[in-house]
């Protein structure tokens, strides 16, 4: 590693917004040093260029030319949210029937949070830090000493989010909407802690809506970590929409226990750069991991998807659909690394990446990374690239279905799979409404 | 009236002349048979009549009902009422059978000026077609043509023509992967849709489907042009005499 002399106007930038800040962020005594910990790491690390393999594809050092003011968890409560409850509001999913957390410009609303839900502790985030219960310090530990700047920054700078802890053998009978909403005009770094721990055979539906109201650019940076028990299982569908302008840094830390699953399904719109980074690490044996994306960015947006699945015991299953559909000067990236450690037997691996480009200016990055180091293990990875079908498109326009219409059914078919994913049927309706609403948006 | 005048017809990509100056007429209610040896440009014709691209018509027109087609995409022209059952039906992965129906059925009732069919309307319609076809509805909530087998795909190509309700039906060597039977169901089905206001073009290299689908005209289209017309008797001599004087070599 080599240590950076030159700081860009950005690196320079964030490192005094956490100097600026650090009185006032939340958080005990070993959570201060966390954060300090954490700001050194990303000066020794500074925003990463292609040099670093994870962001070979996201030179976000070049991307970023300044940082935006820190927004705090201390905005007034009392923003217009009815929209954002009842789902309404654009960008949201409606008719989805489910405990709603409004986050506007990072800060909880404190009116949403669920109350009295047998078998769910659920905790403001600047509460959780300041208490710091068992589990909430061992999910701060699995970001500690970061070797990503994201995850560091947003170490260093978390203000909002939430803490919530599922007990043993609850399911919750509806599913947890966390909407972060993005409002006013001004420009503003927006940083966000989601802590989610679940007890042995828990379940849950976590959904993630991140939406835009104002007219401002932001830069977003969201990390969750989830730790599941025993046998619990996880369906963490995020849907977000990132306006051109802004960026939307944001990291899932996973750990399984033996026979977990977890199910994630991301739906990404817009013009923005948008990063999304997995890291997975199968702890218990015989868990499982069904990954499923689907980017639709508008014609200059940058959606870069990149999977770190640890295979560290033997038994367990990982599954990775991803699939784009590239438009203008649009660009797609792709990259999945799965590690098999020596002992991992049995592992059953599978990616699949697939663009289907509708320009010729778009591009799509495909990088399938395998480092095995078991012997008896099943893992491949597949990509592809195509046009939409000119003899499909034929067909369908001589049973008199209009181009466009023709087109949009195509390219819904195209991304139908991966839609067909998500098992919560109001939630993939609503998905399926944005998709179409993408399309109809001039993508045909 | 179908009416293909002095038709001359090249690929786009390449320099190469497929159709010579082809002249044919198809009066409404009849049925006409175009047969042929491999490479005489029976594809082409059936392509060029439903508005591919890659072609190009370098002479002549293509007259339906009076009104030349050659300037429509192929969507209007199945909206005034030209359809082309393929000989290899396309399979569409992701798209049901009946969302495809519907949406097909829907759009050119709505080109035609008629009224777009409700859910249980169409289900109506299409339960009743299919089941003529001997098609279950359960094949048609899987995706069009997915894992279908040869026959299973001609059976839906005839369905998607019942839908149209087409008045130009080109058939392009239908009864191609066919086993008897399969032949039987796909022929019972075209008959029904014989009408007086219906135009058919039946194209093939065999005369077996003719049995089937007895033609009012036979067509011979060999190097690019019709080398000579008959009744349907003329199927039965070309099964004897073969291609061969009209290439000028055997088939």
């Amino acid at each position: 590693m080599s240590v950076q002399v030159t700081k860009t106007k950005a690196e320079q930038m964030l490192t005094e917004a956490f100097a600026g800040a650090e009185a006032a962020l939340p958080g005990s005594d070993a959570v201060t040093k966390l954060r300090r910990e954490a700001i050194g790491a990303f000066s020794a690390l500074g925003l990463p260029t292609r040099r670093v393999e994870e962001w070979k594809y996201t030179d976000l050092r070049a991307r970023l030319a300044d940082s935006f003011p820190v927004a705090m968890d201390s905005v007034s409560g009392s923003q217009a949210i009815g929209g954002l409850l009842d789902g309404t509001a654009p960008g949201l999913l409606p008719g989805l029937n489910a405990y709603t957390i409004v986050f506007v410009d990072g800060a909880l609303e404190p009116r949403t949070l669920p109350e009295d839900v047998k078998g769910l502790e659920v905790l403001p985030l600047a509460t959780a830090l300041e208490s710091v219960p068992a589990w909430v310090e061992k999910a701060l530990g699995e970001t500690a000493r970061p070797a990503d700047a994201a995850v560091a920054l947003n170490t260093a700078l978390m203000a909002g989010g939430v803490a919530m802890r599922i007990a043993d053998d609850v399911s919750l009978d509806r599913p947890i909407h966390l909407v972060f909403a993005q409002s006013g005009s001004e420009p503003k770094l927006v940083t966000t802690r989601v802590i989610v721990d679940l007890g042995a055979r828990a379940s849950l539906s976590l959904v993630e809506t991140h939406v835009a109201m104002g007219t401002s650019v932001r830069q977003q940076n969201t990390l969750v970590t989830l730790a599941l028990g025993e046998a619990a299982q996880v369906a963490h569908v995020k849907n977000l929409t990132v306006d051109k302008g802004s960026i939307h840094l944001s990291n899932s830390v996973v750990r399984l226990g033996a026979r977990a699953t977890y199910k994630p399904f991301q739906m990404t719109t817009g013009g923005g750069l948008v990063r999304h980074g997995l890291d997975l690490r199968f702890e218990g044996t015989h868990a499982s991991l069904d990954f499923a994306a689907l980017a639709l960015p508008d014609m200059s947006g940058h959606v870069d998807t990149t999977l770190v699945i640890d295979h560290r015991v033997a038994h367990c299953t990982s599954r990775e659909l991803y699939k784009c559909v590239l438009d203008g000067t649009a660009r797609g990236v792709f990259q999945g690394k799965v590690i098999v450690a020596p002992g991992a037997q049995k592992t059953d691996g599978k990616q699949m990446a697939q663009a289907l480009m509708l320009s010729p200016e778009a591009e799509f990055d495909s990088k399938p990374e395998l480092e095995i180091y078991a012997d008896d293990v099943v893992c491949g990875h597949g990509s592809t690239s195509a046009e939409i079908d000119e003899d499909l498109l034929f067909y369908c326009r001589s049973r008199g279905i209009p181009k466009a219409e023709a087109r949009a059914l195509l390219i819904e078919s195209f991304i139908g799979e991966v839609i067909d994913k998500v098992e919560h049927e109001a939630l993939r309706e609503a998905l399926v409404a944005r998709a179409g609403a993408w399309l109809r948006a001039g993508h045909v | 009236m179908l009416e293909i005048k002095n038709l001359f017809v090249k690929l786009a990509e390449e320099d190469r002349q497929i159709l010579k100056g082809l002249t044919l007429t198809v009066p409404k209610g009849e049925v006409h048979a175009i047969m042929g040896p491999n490479g005489s440009g029976k594809s082409t014709l059936a392509y060029v009549l439903a508005g591919r691209d890659g072609y190009e018509v370098t002479d002549g027109d293509i007259l339906w009902n009076g009104e030349s087609i050659l300037g429509m995409e192929p969507d209007e022209r199945a909206a005034k009422g030209v359809f082309l059952a393929f000989q290899y039906p396309m399979e569409i992965p992701g798209v049901a059978g009946l969302t495809f129906l519907r949406t097909a059925t829907n759009a050119v009732r709505k080109k035609r000026g008629e009224a777009e069919l409700s859910t249980p309307e169409f289900m109506r319609v299409v339960k009743d077609k299919a089941a003529k076809l001997n098609i279950a509805v359960e094949m048609l909530k899987r995706p069009v043509n997915v894992g279908f087998s040869g026959g299973e795909k001609k059976r839906s190509e005839i369905l998607q023509m019942a839908m149209l309700e087409p008045t130009l039906c080109v058939l392009d060597e239908t009864d191609s992967g066919l086993d008897i039977d399969a032949l039987k169901v796909v022929s019972d089905g075209v008959n029904a849709l014989r009408s007086p206001d219906r135009a058919m073009l039946v194209i093939t290299h065999y005369q077996r489907l003719l049995n089937h689908i007895v033609p009012d005209r036979v067509h011979v289209l060999a190097a690019g042009k019709i080398q000579k017309s008959g009744g349907k008797e003329l199927a039965l001599e070309l099964e004897k005499s073969g291609y061969a004087e009209f290439t000028g070599k055997a088939a």
